[in-house]
């Protein structure tokens, strides 16, 4: 689904992904973990075309997206929908606007299907009746519910969530690891899932990789990562406070 | 240039050292104006505006800008004849009260303190909205929803700003003769037929039009300036104060030097 081929990227002089392959398969919960700083949030952007590698080639669904530019990306970013960190929810707009906004902008359907879409999508992430407050008026774990709605109003192949739990308690974030676990569930889609809840995150993904300083240290199944042989990841997937990190 | 390696420079050299680096700044800053610039310029063949993008920011800039331009004229416009009625009574000149005041304000007072008004409410806070998007992803969640965020965000804010300058300054105009007329009823004694006449008889569409011309000059400094900051915002929250500052200040110092020479070339 997402193959990464010795991917190299350098910000502001210094490297922050180096010689990075990873191979994301389809139809799977895939875990991007690793300490802060680590190229995570990087090498989602770089997965989006947000941010192009100075070495190594990206694929989407088969397709090579280097040297790709803004308009020849837009057919392969429809395939992908993206729940940002810091929610990136359009403040200007509704929450009904912001999920029907990927609806209007990419595909050209009816209004009362996008209708049913808002409605159908409000109800799975449990806020049905919030269609006309705006951002601000939310709290940190709504804004959430309402980014995992907008990501996956177009029933993308692809979901990418950066940080979906970060500031919730432990209930709402197991809450929202169970909502996009059947959100994956439901729809059959790949969903890369980064988050430093490395403990909530493994309940529910099928696949494990870990960035440390920018390389790949490890990439597996869940059961191979917790039970892994190399430190580093051994430590951080337990959470150990001994240890090479 | 790091603290290190400024610590090494001989004492002599900091002061040309340091005009040298905020020269290259402005330098910086001037040309990522016209980058932007020409990257909206091109954006335009053939224009793609979002309608409601458009009408939104045609609204927020320019409905909710009436009042607060509109009180503005009104004052300048009586400000203006208070200012020049010592002189006018001194020379018994009362009969061109209305040349004067229409002539000073639709030449340059209503135009510039308009223009000022405009970029300390609608510039600044486009500036904060940009920022806050830049800072909190939303521009880069607009990428990856294939949309180009110049085209869907910007363009249609560069329009309604150039757009509602000139709708304002054409109101503010009218809003500050209004202020000169009653000022100079109260104060002169001067009858509205008066100043009327003098008004008509030796103020020419041209007056008009250099206010018109101008207001549209600033609109788009205001709206440019205002853009480049929000859209360069670094450093978080802290990071948008200082966009906002240095866009009323850059848009401030832009209205200015466009108004010298736009006055020199256009009288």
């Amino acid at each position: 689904m997402i193959l990464l081929r010795n991917v190299s990227l350098r910000l502001k002089g210094a490297w922050v992904l180096r010689n990075v392959s990873l191979e994301v398969p389809p139809n799977n919960v895939f875990a991007l973990i690793g300490p802060g700083a680590s190229g995570k949030s990087v090498l989602f952007k770089v997965m989006t075309g947000l941010l192009k590698p100075d070495r190594g080639e990206v694929f989407i669904d088969g397709q090579s997206i280097a040297g790709l530019n803004d308009v020849e990306m837009a057919p392969i970013r429809a395939k992908i929908g993206m729940l940002f960190q810091n929610y990136a929810l359009f403040d200007h707009m509704t929450v009904y606007e912001n999920i029907a906004f990927p609806l209007r902008r990419l595909f050209n359907l009816p209004e009362e299907q996008i209708e049913q879409i808002v409605a159908e999508r409000l109800q799975r992430v449990s806020l049905p009746g919030f269609q006309d407050r705006y951002p601000p008026q939310l709290s940190g774990g709504q804004k959430k519910r309402v980014g995992i709605a907008r990501a996956t109003a177009q029933r993308a192949p692809i979901v990418l969530y950066d940080e979906p739990t970060a500031g919730l308690d432990p209930v709402n974030s197991q809450k929202i690891y169970d909502l996009v676990r059947d959100e994956q569930r439901a729809q059959g889609t790949c969903a890369v899932v980064i988050s430093s809840d490395v403990g909530g995150l493994l309940t529910v993904a099928d696949h494990v990789a870990m960035l440390h300083r920018g390389e790949l240290l490890f990439a597996g199944t869940t059961a191979h990562a917790q039970r892994s042989g190399i430190a580093a990841v051994n430590q951080f997937v337990h959470g150990l406070t001994e240890g090479p990190l | 240039m790091t603290e290190e390696a400024r610590s090494d420079t001989p004492f002599g050299l900091i002061v040309p050292e340091r005009m040298g680096s905020a020269v290259l700044g402005i330098a910086a800053e001037l040309g990522g104006m016209g980058v932007l610039a020409a990257q909206l310029v091109r954006r335009m063949l053939p224009p793609k505006i979002d309608r409601y993008e458009l009408t939104r920011n045609l609204y927020k800039m320019g409905n909710k800008s009436v009042g607060i331009v509109a009180s503005t004229a009104l004052f300048v416009g009586g400000i203006v004849v208070i200012q020049a009625a010592p002189l006018v009574v001194r020379f018994s000149a009362t009969a061109i009260i209305g040349w004067a005041a229409g002539f000073a304000m639709l030449r340059e007072v209503a135009p510039l303190l308009i223009a000022l008004m405009f970029s300390g409410r609608v510039g600044a806070n486009n500036t904060a909205e940009l920022g806050t998007m830049v800072v909190t992803d939303q521009l880069d969640a607009l990428r990856a929803l294939a949309i180009d965020p110049l085209s869907y965000l910007i363009l249609p804010r560069v329009i309604a700003m150039i757009t509602m300058l000139f709708a304002l300054n054409i109101v503010g105009d009218l809003t500050a003769i209004i202020g000169a007329i009653i000022s100079a009823n109260a104060l002169l004694d001067v009858d509205f037929s008066l100043f009327m006449d003098s008004f008509l008889e030796m103020i020419d569409a041209w007056d008009f039009m250099q206010s018109v011309i101008k207001s549209i000059g600033f609109g788009l400094m205001i709206s440019i300036t205002s853009c480049y900051f929000g859209l360069t915002v670094k450093g978080g929250a802290p990071g948008v104060g200082r966009a906002v500052n240095s866009a009323v200040v850059a848009a401030a110092i832009g209205v200015f030097v466009m108004d010298y020479f736009s006055t020199y070339i256009l009288k």
